[in-house]
């Protein structure tokens, strides 16, 4: 029984060894996507207006006037210091570009996942404990069709309802700044709408499964109460294989905060990329490529190590 | 009351109410977006240039126009086409790559390699959608091949994973162990009868994956890095017109509703195959 | 007589078309072991599920149950119920290992189900410790996730779960189901020892041995109702004698010859390890063993169908490449092999008859008229109509088809024929009909036939040679006689010697 926990760290510093090939990857993957343009990148930057002159001098600003190996490696050791370069728009230090916008999106984020767990776990437990019910039905049929339905479109949609036609809600966070939380509730929203669906499903199928599993069954049989039978055996039982889609779900948010903070004009990395996007400023948005790949694959590192200490039998390192 | 005879008889209950909604919401959109582009001529739809900007319902034309001063039910009918036609097209790349990559990869005896070509293709996984076409506008490689190109490849990963642990399910294996011991060569085993046996998850899951597709196009077409300004895409429309809210709401709400209205529908109806196939996720 | 813990009257199931159980009856006083048994379908789970005032979805209880003084009441609300079961009545289910909760640790759980009669955290904990004891666990495992533990603990585990809220009576459903000789002596010891401290039993189950090893009484149970009761030595009758040695095989040369046959999982363990199989033409080779001994496996490996890691499988003086898809249409003819689950290994959508013809066509070369008419007769022989084989196998039953997957097998004409269980789905006349066919083929065509069986009349009646596998390993090998005599002196002895038959009468 000695092996089991040894093959369980084994397999845990594997897992993290694949993160950090995966990371190494996206950074090639990255770096020849932003590289190896058709054409020239100085020209494609500036557009086709361009003085010669102009593209000259961003030739040498974006060193591409050096063979590609030594960009390359270049930009790897600038990497490994955290210094990304330059700004082509602002002259800023890209770290500190991007950094200054963490904050917004991780408020916008953290808060749709707080009111998104809860929720699923109660819809989850509420429709999987009656299967069929009038609830069951009206929670399930709501909450898939809302599912995965365009953030930009959902977004329109109850801004049209709440700002528009009730007044109740500010429709943008016009101008940039915050001017209270009231900006945030319609952002939430579209977030949470768009994945509670997926995930309240996978909890209900899962207190449906956990539910009529032998060991439940058995538990009621010796006389164990249903309180401790629910809390303690089918909710971990349910909800415990959840852990990783939850990190899907972080993944797919991060698209749609791209997406909501552009419809609600909020100054947050998913606006900030779409702006460096279509300014071509491409350190910038290497710099938000990478953080964007690095997040993913922290937060499924993180779903693939808990799941495996909490949930040992399934061997989900394997 | 055991859980299984109340689950026998919600599914008897069941089919009706959702099956007809979704169906509803699916086809006003498809219908719209298959046939919308040869009905806006024969019912002149077509605003003759230099139409008046954001003018009220009713005044000519039945939705008002836009911001460029587009007929709005007009662009609402053509702006389908182009965001279903890229969703298919996507599908189609992705399985005919993903599913014979996934049945071979099934078949494979050899775990180090099988492993290796996921952990390859998992890469390709942790890379999110939309960021991948951000930079691929970034770089300014744009158009229809680059949407289809990134959106199929982004989604091989999964579609191979999916194929490849439906085809090595416990349920078919002793089906075609039997058959390979009677003599029946590989790929009959392994492309045809396992393809076969895969095909009922396959069409489920493309019904799953056309709506996150078509929702990431339509989210890179609002963000201006899909298709060109130039097209009539319900997106684009909506992005072209999101400062006219107030002044003419049809102008994005139109567009609006029929991709909601689709991606909801879709939803539903997998759905409810999921729930008569017994099928959790 | 001390007055009786368990009191049934006149317990009954029924679904709206039939009776499952029809006014059972019984006494059991503190200490004493009822055997209940009866054929599959003669309504004992029902009776299990009964006694503790459960029933399947659409069956509807009567009658009432009574542990020391209380009414289980099935009548009752559920929730009532299940209150007063807790501490009175414990059922140790059929598959101890699906009883265990993955997700929780041993201990846990035990703690929680303590807490339905003991308050105090240091009461909990004894009762804890005390019932692992008693199951024969040692503290150490309470700190263990289920899937830690192994098949044998598993079990152990489920009887704490039942022991901890200490019980009066105790249902117990097929304990040994599954089990390997000494594993079974190892449970039939345990609860004898718990009968001696005082707890009733009712013992559900087709093994007569284990009956016969822990029972005071008996009965039997015939659709439902109590057809004989009475002491456990009238009703279950004497222990049957060891079988006659048959007389020593000749030394003819080997057909089939796999040697040092080790698989690995890919988390590291090794299932089977350095297995050999010798057999002659024409020889009928039984693998016996517990389950999680590795007998599928061997099976399987030796038809291909896992690559081992180590080790050659040799047919007829030629080595076979270790996995199937590597064989050619010659070698995949030496070895055949007939799944457990028959109807899985057949195609949903194609007619049973073209999927039995199909080695004849592709193995040996035969036109497909002529395979499919040898595969009708071969079928037609084992029991299997015309007609029925020209359906779908949705249309046929689960012994038809496991007479038609060995058909399909024996239609290849292989050197060697490997059976996982062929006969577990079979009723006697069928499995009469079975066993001739394949006597048959091994005299007529010099078959080897090697089977899996967890049937040890059957192997003890065809089987010219026993291999007994035991944690992937040999444990016995020789011939049928001398390994079966062997096998019964080991399980037999100790737990008849260790109840203390008859306590306070």
């Amino acid at each position: 029984m000695l092996a089991a926990p040894r093959r369980g760290t084994r397999a845990a510093g594997a897992r993290v060894l694949v993160a950090l090939a995966q990371f190494a990857a996206v950074s090639v993957i990255v770096f020849a996507m932003t590289s190896l343009l058709p054409g020239d990148a100085a020209e494609i930057v500036l557009g086709r207006d361009a003085t010669p002159e102009q593209v000259a001098t961003l030739r040498t600003q974006l060193g591409l006037d050096r063979p590609l190996p030594e960009r390359f490696a270049d930009w790897v050791g600038g990497l490994l210091h955290g210094d990304l370069g330059r700004s082509l728009v602002t002259g800023q230090p890209v770290a500190a570009e991007v950094g200054g916008r963490l904050g917004q999106t991780a408020l916008l984020t953290g808060l749709a996942l707080i009111m998104l767990v809860p929720l699923a776990l109660g819809a989850g437990v509420l429709a999987g404990r009656r299967p069929g019910s009038p609830v069951d039905r009206a929670l399930t049929g709501v909450l898939v069709a809302a599912q995965a339905v365009p953030e930009f479109a959902l977004g329109l949609v109850l801004v049209a309802v709440f700002s528009l036609q009730l007044g109740w809600l500010p429709a943008t966070a016009a101008g940039g700044a915050f001017t209270g939380a009231e900006v945030l509730v319609l952002p939430v929203v579209v977030l949470v709408t768009n994945h509670l669906g997926r995930l309240a499903r996978q909890i209900r199928v899962g207190v449906l499964d956990t539910d009529r599993a032998e060991h439940v069954v058995h538990l009621r049989r010796l006389g164990l109460p249903e309180r401790v039978v629910l809390w303690r055996h089918v909710l971990p039982g349910a909800a415990l294989p959840s852990i990783q889609q939850l990190a899907r779900i972080v993944d797919s948010m991060l698209g749609g905060v791209v997406v909501v903070e552009a419809l609600f004009a909020l100054p947050g990395v998913g606006s900030g990329f779409v702006d460096a996007v279509s300014a071509r400023d491409l350190p910038v948005v290497q710099g938000y490529a990478l953080l964007y790949a690095a997040t993913t694959i922290g937060v499924n590192l993180v779903a693939d190590l808990v799941s495996a200490r909490l949930l040992p039998h399934r061997e989900v390192l394997g | 009351m055991s859980a299984a005879t109340v689950g026998a008889r919600a599914r008897r209950a069941r089919p009706g109410a959702g099956v007809a909604i979704g169906l509803v919401l699916v086809a006003v959109p498809l219908l719209s977006a298959l046939l919308g582009p040869f009905l806006v001529g024969p019912l002149g739809l077509v605003a003759p240039t230099g139409t008046d900007a954001l003018l009220p319902p009713g005044s000519g034309f039945v939705l008002g126009t836009d911001a460029l001063g587009r007929d709005v039910l007009g662009l609402a009918l053509t702006g389908g086409t182009t965001v279903v036609g890229l969703t298919l097209g996507a599908l189609a790349c992705a399985y005919a790559v993903g599913m014979p990559l996934g049945l071979v990869l099934a078949a494979t005896g050899r775990r180090g390699l099988e492993g290796l070509a996921l952990r390859a293709l998992d890469v390709l996984l942790v890379l999110p959608s939309l960021l991948v076409l951000l930079v691929l506008a970034a770089t300014g490689r744009r158009g229809i091949g680059w949407l289809v190109l990134a959106v199929a490849l982004v989604q091989l990963p999964s579609v191979v994973r999916l194929v490849r642990s439906a085809a090595a399910a416990p349920t078919q294996r002793p089906a075609l162990e039997a058959m390979t011991m009677s003599g029946e060569p590989w790929w009959r085993v392994h492309l045809l009868e396992s393809g076969r046996a895969v095909l009922g998850p396959v069409l489920v899951d493309a019904g799953t994956r056309a709506v996150l597709v078509l929702s990431l196009l339509a989210s890179a077409n609002f963000l201006g890095v899909g298709l060109a300004p130039d097209s009539t895409d319900w997106a684009v429309v909506i992005e072209q017109n999101t400062s006219s809210l107030f002044l003419a709401p049809a102008s994005l709400l139109v567009p609006a509703s029929l991709l909601v209205a689709l991606c909801a529908g879709i939803n539903l109806l997998v759905d409810r195959r999921l729930d008569r196939d017994g099928g959790a996720l | 007589m001390s007055s009786p813990v368990l009191r049934v009257r006149g317990l009954g199931a029924r679904v709206p078309s039939a009776v499952l159980l029809d006014g059972v009856d019984l006494d059991l006083e503190p200490g004493r072991v009822l055997a209940v048994v009866g054929d599959s379908g003669a309504g004992k789970s029902t009776l299990a599920a009964a006694l503790l005032g459960e029933a399947a979805a659409g069956v509807e209880l009567c009658g009432e149950v009574t542990v020391a003084g209380t009414d289980l009441g099935p009548t009752d609300p559920e929730p009532v119920r299940r209150a007063r079961r807790a501490g009175r009545i414990g059922l140790l289910p059929q598959h101890p290992g699906t009883a265990l909760d993955p997700v929780r640790r041993v201990g846990r759980v035990l703690d929680e189900l303590a807490a339905l009669v003991h308050t105090g955290r240091d009461e909990r904990r004894a009762a804890v410790d005390s019932a692992l004891r008693t199951a024969g666990l040692g503290p150490e495992h309470a700190r263990r996730f289920p899937h830690q533990l192994s098949g044998g603990q598993q079990q152990r585990a489920a009887l704490a779960l039942t022991l901890v809220t200490g019980p009066s009576v105790l249902v117990l459903d097929e304990p040994t189901t599954g089990l390997d000789p000494l594993t079974t002596a190892g449970v039939v010891a345990n609860l004898a020892g718990l009968a001696a401290h005082g707890t009733a039993m009712v013992l559900l189950t087709h093994d007569l041995d284990t009956a016969r090893a822990l029972a005071d009484d008996a009965l039997v149970l015939e659709r439902g109702r109590v057809v004989r009761r009475g002491p456990a030595d009238d009703v279950l009758g004497p222990a049957p004698g060891p079988a006659p040695d048959p007389a020593p095989g000749d030394d003819r040369t080997p057909r089939l010859v796999a040697t040092g046959l080790r698989v690995v999982t890919s988390a590291g363990t090794a299932i089977l390890d350095g297995v050999d199989v010798r057999a002659a033409a024409g020889d009928v080779h039984a693998v016996i063993g517990p389950s999680g001994a590795g007998k599928t496996t061997l099976a399987r490996a030796l038809a291909g169908l896992v690559t081992p890691g180590a080790g050659t499988v040799v047919v007829d003086g030629v080595g076979l490449p270790p996995a199937l898809d590597r064989r050619s249409a010659a070698r995949r003819k030496a070895v055949q092999y007939v799944h457990q689950d028959a109807r899985s290994s057949f195609l949903a959508r194609r007619p049973v008859l073209e999927q039995v013809a199909r080695p004849g066509v592709l193995l040996r070369g035969l036109p497909p008229g002529r395979a499919r008419g040898e595969g009708s007769e071969l079928l037609e022989r084992l029991g299997v109509d015309a007609g029925t084989a020209a359906r779908r196998p949705s249309g046929l039953s689960g012994g038809q088809l496991q007479r038609a997957a060995l058909a399909r097998a024996m239609l290849a004409d292989p050197a060697v024929l490997v059976g996982d269980e062929v006969t577990s789905a079979l009723d006697a006349g069928h499995r009469r009909e079975l066993l001739a066919a394949l006597d048959a083929l091994r005299r007529d065509r010099g078959t080897t036939l090697v089977l899996i069986s967890h049937d040890l009349s059957l192997v003890g009646s065809v089987a010219d040679e026993v291999t007994v596998l035991g944690g992937g390993r040999v444990a016995d090998h020789g011939r049928a006689g001398q390994v079966l005599g062997r096998l019964r002196a080991a399980t037999a002895g100790p737990p008849v010697a260790a109840t203390g038959r008859a306590p306070s009468a």
